[in-house]
C-alpha cells in the first residue's frame, strides 16, 4: 500500500515537471547570445563553455571547487585510515607491468585536457578526473598501501589546498591589476591570439589550479571510500 | 575600504590555508583562526556601514553588470551579512575551546575548515545577485552543514545526517530545476534582468517555479511538514553548529526565498494571487505543530529544534504579508531569533561540555553550579517565549500588529496562543534548571572558561538590550522594504537605472 | 521535443519513486543519482538548438548550441558527485556500525 502511495506521489510530481517543461516557450537567450558573440574577443578562449566557466562565471567555479574540497575533507575524516584487506593484490605480473606503462599515458592525457581546456573540450574538471584515475589505478591494481606510498594522504591534501589557494590568488591578481576579483581580460591580462596555447588570459592557469585540486580531491575521496577493516 | 568580495573570499582563504598553516606549526592554528575571524568581522562592519549609506554593487570579473555575477548589498543583505558574521564570530571563538581533539588529531582543523566554508557559503547566499550563484553557495552551505553534523562521528549522527542529506539533495534538485526553468523562460541569470523579463512568463509555469522554490527552500528552513530532518539532526550535532545553523543557517535559506519571491515574482504577483493567505496559513500550521511537538520533547536540543521551526513559522507569516510593517517585523524577528537561539545553544553547549547534560532531567541543579551561564540561558529563554521587556516580545508584537493591519485576525490571534504554549515548555526547562539536584561535572570544574561563557553572555544580554533599545535595529530594518516591495528599485540599483 | 521531455519526466518519476519507497540505503542513493541524471539530461537537452554545433568558435560555423546550460550542468554534475560521494561514505560507515543496509532496521536498532 505504501508503495502505491509513493508511486502516486512520484507520478504527480513528475507530471508537474512535465507540465513545466512543455509550458516553456522560445525566448531571446540574451545571456548566451552575448557570450557567443563577444566571448572569443573578450576572453581569448575559443571554447565557450570554458570561457563561461572560468571567466564570465568563474565565481561559480570557485564555489563548485569548494564543494569538492568540503566533500573530500569530511569523507577522509569520516572514514579514517585503516589497514586495508578489502583489495588485496590479486593481479598477475602482466597486469602490474602493463598498468605501470599505461599510467604515464593517462598522466599525459590528463595534463593535455587541463592545459588545452580553453581550446578543445575538456578543462580542469575533466582533466582532474583523469589525473585522479592514476591514483585509483594504483589502489585497484596494486593496493592501498602502494597507492599511499606513491602519493600519501597528506601530499594529496596539500596539493588540494594549494590548488584551491592558487585559484583564489589568481583571482586576486585581477584585483591587483585594478579590476575586480577573477578578472582576466578586463584587467588587461595577455589574451593572445584566440586558438593558440598561450591565450585566454587567466583561464589556462585557473584550469591548472582546478585540475590539481579536483584530481587530488577525487583521489582522496576514492581512497577513503575503498578502505576496509 | 575593503571591497565586499573579501567577505566571501577571506573565509575561503582561511579554510584553504588551514592545511598549510598546520604543516608549519600546530600551535599557530588557533591564533590564525582567531585573527582571521576578527579581521573578517571588522571588514563586514566596514562594508555594512558603507552599504547603509549607499547600496553597493560589485561585479565579478570586471564584466558589465548585465552579464557578470554581481554582489548586491542592499539594506536587507547588509543586515543579514552583519548578523551572520556576528554570530559566526562568536561561534568561532566559542569553538576554539569547545571542540576537543580526537585521536587522529584531525578533528579540530577539519572542523574549522568546514566552519569557515559554511560561513563563506552563507555570506555568498546572502550577497549574491545571480540566481545560479545562489545555488552554488546554497550547496556549499548545505554540504558543510552535513559535514559539521558528522564531526563527532556519533552513531545517531550518521542516521540523522543521512536523512538530512536526502532532504538536502531533494531540495537542491528542486531549486536547480526551478533555476533552469527560470533561465529557459527568461534567457538570463541576473536577478534584476530576470525580474524585468519575468512578467512575460506564462502563469502556469510561474506557479510551478514558485512551488519548486517554496519546497526547495522550505526543506532547508524547515516548514512543516518538510521539517522532519531537523529534530533528528540537532541532538547529534555539536552545540556551536546548532547555534550557527538555527541562528543564521536556516535564515540564509529563508532570505533566499524572500529574495526570490519579492524580486523575481514581485509585489504584484504576491498581491494578485492567494500567495499571502497560503503562506500565512502555512506559517500558523508550522508554529502550532512545532510548539505542540516541542512540548513532548525530553531532549533539550530536540526541543529547541522544534522551537526554531516554530519561529520560522512566525517569520514566514510576517514576510509574506507584503507590507512595510510585515517586512520590518519579520526582519526584526530574524535578528532576534538569531541572538536568542545563539545564546540558548551556546549556553546549552556549556552544560554539555562540563556536565554532559542533554535532557531536561540532566540540567537539574545547574542553576547553582553555573550561575552566569544559567542566567544567560534564562534571559534567552524568556525572550524566546516573548515576554516583555525582551526583544522577542517586541518582534512578536510587531508581527501581530502587521497581521491585524492586513486583516489576518485569526493568524494574529494564534500568535499569543503559540507564545502561551512555548511558555509552558520553556518554564518546564527553567524549573528543572533551578530545582535542586546534584549534577556531576565530568572534569575538575571550578568555573567555565571565559571563551566559552563570554559569547553566550554577549548574545544573551543583547536580547535584553535590543528589547530596551530597539531604535537602532528598527531604523536599519526600516530601509529594507524599499528594495523588496518595489522590485523596480532593485532593478535600478543592479542595472544602474 | 515533447517526447524528450516525457523521457526526462519518467526518469524523474523513477528516481522519486526509488527514494520514497525503497528501504535499502544503496537503492536510495541510486534513486538520487537517477534524479540528478534526469536533471542533467534536462540541462543538456535544453542547450540544444537545431543545426547547432559545439560552442568552440573556430572555422566557419555560424550556429552553436547554448553554452550556458552546459557550463551550469558541469557545476551541477560536480555538486551531485560530491553529495553522492558523501552519501556513499555515510552508507559504508552505517553498514560498519549496524551490519545492515535496511533503513527500518537501523532505526529500530537505534530505538
Amino acid at each position: 500500500m505504501r508503495k502505491l502511495y509513493c508511486l502516486i506521489l512520484a507520478i504527480l510530481l513528475a507530471s508537474m515537471f512535465f507540465m513545466a517543461f512543455s509550458g516553456l516557450q522560445e525566448v531571446d537567450m540574451e545571456l548566451s547570445n552575448f557570450y557567443l558573440e563577444t566571448g572569443v574577443e573578450e576572453t581569448g578562449a575559443i571554447n565557450m563553455v570554458t570561457a563561461i566557466l572560468f571567466d564570465y562565471r568563474g565565481f561559480d567555479t570557485l564555489g563548485e571547487a569548494t564543494v569538492i574540497f568540503a566533500a573530500a575533507t569530511i569523507i577522509s575524516f569520516l572514514l579514517p585510515k585503516k589497514q586495508t584487506t578489502m583489495l588485496k593484490d590479486d593481479f598477475s605480473l602482466l597486469v602490474h607491468k602493463s598498468i605501470k606503462s599505461v599510467i604515464p599515458i593517462v598522466f599525459i592525457l590528463g595534463v593535455y585536457l587541463v592545459v588545452f581546456g580553453h581550446l578543445s573540450p575538456g578543462g580542469g574538471f575533466t582533466g582532474g578526473v583523469i589525473l585522479a584515475v592514476i591514483a585509483i589505478l594504483w589502489t585497484v591494481v596494486f593496493d592501498l598501501e602502494y597507492s599511499e606510498s606513491k602519493l600519501s594522504y597528506s601530499t594529496k591534501s596539500l596539493i588540494e589546498d594549494l590548488g584551491a589557494l592558487a585559484f583564489v590568488i589568481i583571482g586576486l591578481f585581477g584585483m591587483i591589476a585594478g579590476s575586480t576579483f577573477l578578472a582576466s581580460g578586463q584587467a588587461g591580462f595577455y589574451l593572445g591570439t584566440p586558438g593558440e596555447i598561450l591565450s585566454g588570459g587567466a583561464i589556462p592557469y585557473l584550469n591548472m589550479a582546478v585540475g590539481a585540486k579536483v584530481g587530488a580531491g577525487l583521489a582522496i575521496i576514492f581512497n577513503s571510500l575503498i578502505k576496509g577493516e | 575600504m575593503a571591497s565586499p568580495i573579501w567577505l566571501i573570499i577571506l573565509p575561503l582563504i582561511t579554510a584553504f590555508g588551514l592545511g598549510i598553516v598546520k604543516i608549519f606549526s600546530k600551535k599557530l592554528l588557533k591564533p590564525f583562526l582567531a585573527l582571521s575571524a576578527t579581521i573578517h568581522l571588522i571588514l563586514v562592519i566596514d562594508v555594512v556601514i558603507r552599504a547603509f549609506e549607499e547600496p553597493m554593487i560589485y561585479s565579478l570579473g570586471g564584466w558589465d553588470r548585465l552579464f557578470a555575477i554581481n554582489l548586491v548589498i542592499d539594506p536587507l543583505a547588509a543586515i543579514m551579512a552583519l548578523l551572520i558574521s556576528v554570530i559566526s564570530y562568536l561561534v568561532v571563538i566559542y569553538s576554539l575551546s569547545f571542540i576537543k581533539e580526537d585521536k587522529s588529531k584531525y578533528r579540530v582543523p577539519k572542523y574549522f575548515l568546514l566552519l569557515f566554508l559554511l560561513i563563506a557559503g552563507m555570506l555568498g547566499m546572502v550577497l549574491t545577485g545571480d540566481l545560479f550563484n545562489l545555488y552554488v553557495f546554497f550547496e556549499i552551505a548545505a554540504i558543510t552543514s552535513y559535514a559539521l553534523v558528522l564531526i563527532y562521528k556519533r552513531d545517531g549522527s550518521l542516521e540523522g545526517t543521512f536523512k538530512y542529506l536526502l532532504a538536502g539533495t531533494l531540495s537542491g534538485v528542486f531549486i536547480l530545476v526551478a533555476i533552469l526553468l527560470v533561465y529557459l523562460s527568461t534567457g538570463t541569470l541576473n536577478m534584476a534582468r530576470i525580474a524585468v523579463k519575468f512578467a512575460e512568463v506564462p502563469g502556469q509555469l510561474k506557479s510551478i517555479i514558485l512551488i519548486l522554490f517554496l519546497t526547495g527552500f522550505g526543506i532547508k528552513f524547515a516548514l512543516v511538514p518538510l521539517h522532519t530532518w531537523m529534530p533528528d539532526v540537532y541532538p547529534e550535532a555539536p552545540a556551536p553548529y546548532n547555534a550557527i545553523s538555527s541562528g543564521v543557517g536556516i535564515k540564509a535559506s529563508l532570505y533566499a526565498f524572500i529574495r526570490v519571491i519579492y524580486v523575481l515574482f514581485g509585489f504584484d504577483f504576491i498581491a494578485n494571487t492567494e500567495l499571502t493567505s497560503l503562506l500565512v496559513v502555512w506559517g500558523v500550521i508550522t508554529f502550532m505543530v512545532a510548539h505542540l511537538m516541542a512540548y513532548q520533547q525530553k531532549n533539550l536540543k530536540r526541543l529547541f529544534a522544534f522551537s526554531s521551526i516554530a519561529q520560522v513559522g512566525y517569520i514566514i507569516i510576517a514576510v509574506s504579508l507584503a507590507t512595510d510593517k510585515g517586512l520590518i517585523a519579520g526582519g526584526f524577528h530574524i535578528v532576534n531569533h538569531a541572538l536568542m537561539k545563539g545564546a540558548i545553544f551556546l549556553a546549552l553547549g556549556i552544560f554539555i561540555y562540563y556536565f554532559k547534560a542533554e535532557t531536561i532531567e540532566d540540567i537539574k541543579g545547574l542553576g547553582r553550579s553555573l550561575p552566569l551561564t544559567s542566567f544567560t540561558f534564562t534571559l534567552a529563554a524568556l525572550a524566546m517565549i516573548g515576554l516583555p521587556p525582551f526583544n522577542g516580545f517586541l518582534s512578536k508584537w510587531l508581527i501581530i500588529e502587521a497581521a491585524l493591519e492586513s486583516g489576518y485576525t485569526v493568524a494574529a490571534f494564534f500568535i499569543p496562543v503559540g507564545s502561551l504554549l512555548s511558555l509552558v515548555y520553556y518554564l518546564r526547562v527553567l524549573q528543572s534548571l533551578y530545582s535542586s539536584g546534584e549534577p556531576k561535572p565530568r572534569v575538575d570544574f571550578k568555573r567555565p572558561r571565559l571563551s566559552l561563557e563570554l559569547p553566550a553572555v554577549i548574545l544573551g544580554f543583547s536580547c535584553l538590550l535590543l528589547g530596551i533599545f530597539p531604535r537602532l535595529p528598527l531604523d536599519m530594518l526600516g530601509q529594507i522594504s524599499h528594495y523588496l516591495l518595489d522590485s523596480s528599485n532593485y532593478i535600478n540599483l543592479l542595472l544602474g537605472g | 521535443m515533447e517526447l524528450t521531455y516525457l523521457v526526462i519526466a519518467i526518469l524523474i518519476c523513477v528516481g522519486l519513486y526509488a527514494i520514497a519507497s525503497k528501504r535499502n540505503l544503496l537503492k536510495i542513493v541510486i534513486g538520487i543519482n537517477i534524479l540528478e541524471s534526469a536533471v542533467i539530461f534536462l540541462f543538456v537537452f535544453s542547450s540544444y538548438r537545431p543545426g547547432g554545433t559545439v560552442p568552440i568558435i573556430s572555422g566557419n560555423h555560424e550556429l552553436f548550441v547554448d553554452p550556458v546550460p552546459q557550463a551550469l550542468a558541469l557545476t551541477a554534475i560536480v555538486i551531485g558527485a560530491s553529495t553522492t560521494a558523501l552519501m556513499l561514505g555515510l552508507v559504508i560507515e552505517l553498514y560498519k556500525r549496524y551490519d545492515t543496509l535496511n533503513i527500518t532496521e537501523i532505526r529500530k536498532m537505534r530505538g
